[in-house]
């Protein structure tokens, strides 16, 4: 019980730091924190192979890519600069709409009874981890993955493919200028956008 | 009354015929008319003689077993459309086409050097056809659809030379007035369909005695309205004086002979409806007297001899309502049947003057055209004497028909009217001959002395003639010449008890006449008095050689002094103009000085503000800010959840 | 479980909005996609929550399918910034209004 409200307490205070420090490697310090502790409450609910997929994939790779693009964004150029506020006054407003929001969704929650919890399987103790009818267990998720789930699986797999591909067409160097002929001279009209002005 | 008989095949086509040729005259002619130039006008005569003489060779067959019926189209039923020639549409079919065709030879020699001959005959022909729908329908939709053709063709004639605004308003004035009266008779129209069922006149008269007075009173309220204003009765009869701005022979036959006795025709048509209202029928037979006494009155105080003639059409038109209104309608028929003859004479014999003398009308500047003019003084001078009841002619017995008549129904007020009115009728009427034809010429006498406005000749609005000879005197000298013959004999025809006139009608109306309480000679005298009492007062102002001697002076001294109610007609006109056309003219100038720019205009202006105005706020939100529409997406998602918290499915 | 269910959903509907705040106020495209992940986690609570609660697997292979989304989605959102960085030196959400009415 205490466990969750500490929980919690880490949870939203990560969160708010994240929002809103200054230097974005703060906010992903802030962010490291937010998802462990997030991992910590998947295991309060029994979620334990969530938990590992949470440290592992969003902490130790998403967020090592967002470190990788800070550290690229900002290689020789010192702190970010940013242009003219652009929508001055928009706090109050978005604090507004946000919390009428969060209000409507807690009221909208908070109506509806959710009855006494079920009974759950056993949770996994040190002589039963991994078996398949252990709720939230690695051979319980994998099962029902390999085979109920199959086919968003592997629409998952197209999708990060794309992903892949998309990044390198938006990222990636340019295209090679032809070296010669009537395609060479246009190619060079066309450079001014490659190269950095503004 | 019998009903419609059987299909009689022979007579069928005939019919068709009579009823169809004046259309192909009026049709031929519009297409063909401006090539055709004056043989337009034998065209257009053709068609309407050969029309009579039809229609003549049918009078047997009209006058056995209840006519001819001709059906036609069956559009749904109770909506059948047919002809039907009985003894009463016979009378009116001939009257039409017999007056009409003489009147179409006559505007050959008067419209002879008319550029727009070949229009005039073809809108003769056109009212001739529409004229013979109206009387010949079996049913109150075709006599509607005649009604409101025959305004058309009206409308057209008055408005003949139109490049006189006069006439153009002339004729505006008549159709609105028309209209006005088409509305009690759409709504009589409407009635007696849902009432009855059935647009056929069978079907109409055999429900009549079953319907409520009440219903029975409005419809015949409906009709006499659209009487009231096609025939010209008071106080819808302010267009027929303005109507002499067309053509004498548009006068002759539409403003005199036919087209205003459509009103007579209506009510002896629809004789069972009114049987069953007497309060109709009162309501009727007082006006008519009311519009003969009135017609008469004003008709003292003209100058115009057009527009004398006009009044006095009005007068006896009134003679006529009355007559079919107190239930003599075979007097009132009787009436209508000399009427068309003598005044189609007097209008005709008017335009032989107006012709000779290069379209001079008024009556002071005439004098002694008995000598110059000798036909055309015989004409007039028989026509008057019809036109007031000189015993013999034929005006005598229809005057006293329908007096006889209104004494033996009861009316014996309106019976006196009627008298008074003859004798003032014969006044007038002998005035306009003194002046015309007797004493000195005063055509070369100034404006100023004979007490006339001053004239103002507008070269431009005079009508489009040719100039290319002259007709041939005998073109426009016969058909008045064959009218002579009836006008004067045409009234023996109801001589006695068992005459021709009564038998030829036989039971079409009702019941016969009551019995006289007491015997004719004394109304007839009575009625005789009075009218050498005019003729007396109209000797000694007008005909006697004093008079006559002193005529400019006397003539300006009456100019002077007509008393104003009789010039401004009883201001009736200026009764319309105050109720009618004021407000409306008011009514306009409001739409158009305020509904219309700010209203009408102002709405499309505002509808093009308004896209602008949200095009402008749209705009402030497509600011191409990421920030911003991501505050527009969660401010809906916070909807969205409101929605969920407080109204949607939850369960 | 001595702590209801609720208890868990409203956490993340707060740090939902939190991420929501973020979105709307920061103006650096990567604490902007910072917040969009915490948006994504917070989701992730709430599934993994009723998932517990019907006792049913669907829940936890749905968290599954999230991630990997937010993996990819935040790659290409990476890479666009990195392409607006080599474009204009400086990196503001409000400087690529090229999309203006």
């Amino acid at each position: 019980m205490t466990l969750f409200w500490i929980l919690a307490v880490i949870l939203i205070a990560s969160a708010v730091f994240t929002v809103t420090q200054r230097s974005p490697v703060y906010s992903v310090v802030g962010l490291l924190t937010n998802f462990l502790a997030l991992a910590a409450l998947y295991l309060t609910l029994n979620a334990e192979f969530l938990a590992i997929i949470q440290v592992v994939v969003y902490s130790g790779a998403i967020l090592m890519l967002f470190v990788f693009v800070i550290a690229l964004l900002s290689s020789g150029v010192g702190p970010f600069r940013e242009g003219p506020d652009r929508l001055p006054r928009v706090l109050l407003p978005a604090l507004a709409a946000s919390l009428a929001g969060l209000g409507f969704l807690v009221y909208a929650v908070a109506r509806v009874p959710l009855g006494p919890l079920p009974a759950h399987r056993p949770t996994s103790t040190l002589g039963q981890a991994g078996a398949a009818d252990v709720f939230g267990s690695v051979s319980d998720f994998g099962v029902a993955l390999f085979t109920t789930h199959l086919l968003p699986f592997e629409i998952t797999a197209l999708v990060l493919m794309v992903a892949v591909v998309g990044v390198i067409l938006i990222a990636g160097d340019a295209a090679p200028l032809p070296t010669r002929g009537r395609h060479r001279k246009a190619a060079r009209e066309r450079e001014p956008i490659v190269k950095a002005g503004r | 009354m019998s009903g419609v008989p059987a299909f009689a095949a022979a007579a069928a086509a005939p019919l068709l015929a009579v009823w169809l040729l004046p259309l192909i005259g009026a049709v031929a002619l519009w297409a063909l008319g401006p090539a055709l130039k004056r043989t337009a006008g034998v065209l257009g005569s053709l068609t309407v003689l050969a029309a009579f003489g039809i229609a003549a060779a049918l009078f047997p067959a009209a006058t056995q077993n209840g006519g001819v019926h001709v059906p036609l189209v069956t559009w749904i039923p109770g909506y059948a459309f047919g002809l039907w020639l009985d003894p009463l549409s016979l009378i009116w079919t001939l009257i039409i086409t017999g007056v009409g065709g003489l009147i179409h030879v006559y505007s050959i020699g008067y419209m002879w050097n008319d550029r727009a001959i070949a229009r005039f005959f073809a809108y003769l022909n056109f009212f001739v056809f529409s004229m013979l729908t109206l009387v010949l329908s079996d049913n109150v939709v075709g006599l509607l659809v005649g009604w409101g053709l025959v305004g058309l063709a009206s409308y057209f004639l008055i408005g003949f030379w139109f490049q006189r605004p006069s006439a153009v308003a002339a004729a505006r004035k008549a159709f609105v007035i028309n209209v006005f009266g088409d509305i009690g008779i759409m709504f009589a129209v409407f009635a007696i369909y849902q009432q009855t069922g059935s647009i056929a006149f069978a079907d109409v008269f055999a429900k009549a005695p079953s319907l409520a007075p009440g219903i029975v009173f409005a419809i015949c309220l409906g009709l006499f309205i659209g009487a009231a204003a096609k025939s010209a009765q008071v106080p819808l009869h302010t267009w027929l004086p303005d109507a002499m701005e067309g053509p004498t022979p548009v006068s002759a036959l539409i403003h005199a002979a036919t087209m205003v006795t459509a009103g007579v025709y209506l009510v002896a048509r629809f004789a069972p409806l009114w049987n069953a209202s007497p309060s109709a029928q009162t309501l009727v037979a007082v006006v008519g007297a009311i519009t003969a006494l009135t017609g008469a009155l004003l008709g003292i105080a003209q100058w115009d001899i057009k527009r004398i003639l006009a009044y006095s059409t009005m007068s006896q038109i009134g003679y006529m309502i009355l007559g079919v209104g107190v239930g003599a309608y075979q007097a009132g028929v009787l009436h209508f049947f000399t009427h068309a003859f003598f005044k189609a004479q007097l209008f005709l014999g008017a335009g032989l003057i107006i012709h000779a003398l290069h379209d001079e009308q008024d009556v002071r500047k005439m004098g002694g055209l008995s000598r110059r003019l000798p036909f055309a003084f015989w004409a007039m001078l028989l026509g008057t004497l019809a036109i007031m009841g000189f015993p013999g002619f034929s005006g005598y017995f229809s005057k006293d028909a329908v007096i006889e008549g209104a004494l033996l129904h009861g009316h014996p007020v309106l019976a006196a009217v009627a008298a008074l009115t003859a004798g003032i009728t014969a006044y007038y009427m002998f005035r306009m001959i003194f002046l015309t034809f007797f004493g000195p010429y005063r055509g070369d006498v100034d404006e100023f002395s004979l007490g006339m406005p001053l004239r103002v000749h507008a070269a431009a609005h005079e009508p489009d003639q040719e100039h290319g000879g002259h007709a041939p005197d005998w073109i426009m000298q016969l058909p008045v010449a064959i009218l002579m013959v009836p006008t004067v004999l045409a009234g023996w025809l109801s001589f006695g008890t068992e005459s021709p006139w009564s038998r030829f009608f036989g039971g079409l109306f009702g019941a016969g006449e009551p019995a006289a309480p007491f015997p004719e000679w004394i109304t007839t005298s009575g009625v005789l008095l009075l009218v050498a009492l005019g003729l007396v007062v109209a000797y000694l102002r007008y005909g006697s050689p004093g008079a006559q001697a002193a005529a400019i002076d006397r003539l300006r001294a009456e100019s002077r002094g007509m008393p104003q109610i009789l010039v401004r007609g009883f201001y009736f006109d200026d009764l319309i103009e105050f109720a009618a056309v004021k407000p409306a003219a008011w009514l306009g100038e409001i739409f158009s000085r305020y509904v219309d720019p700010h209203v009408i205009d102002g709405a499309v202006r505002d509808v093009v503000w308004l896209a602008g105005a949200l095009g402008y706020v749209m705009r402030a939100l497509q600011n191409g800010l990421v920030r911003a529409y991501a505050l527009t997406i969660v401010v809906g998602t916070a909807c969205f959840l409101a929605y969920f918290a407080f109204i949607g499915a939850v369960k | 479980m001595s702590v209801d269910v609720s208890n868990y959903v409203v956490l993340a509907a707060v740090m939902f909005f939190i991420g929501v705040a973020g979105v709307l106020l920061r103006r650096n495209p990567l604490i902007v996609l910072m917040s969009i992940e915490l948006m994504f986690n917070a989701a992730n609570l709430a599934l993994v929550a009723f998932s517990r609660v019907w006792v049913n697997n669907a829940g936890h292979i749905f968290v599954f399918l999230v991630v990997t989304v937010a993996a990819a989605e935040a790659a290409i959102g990476l890479a666009i910034v990195v392409a607006l960085f080599r474009r204009a030196k400086n990196v503001d959400v409000d400087e690529v209004a090229e999309l203006r009415g």
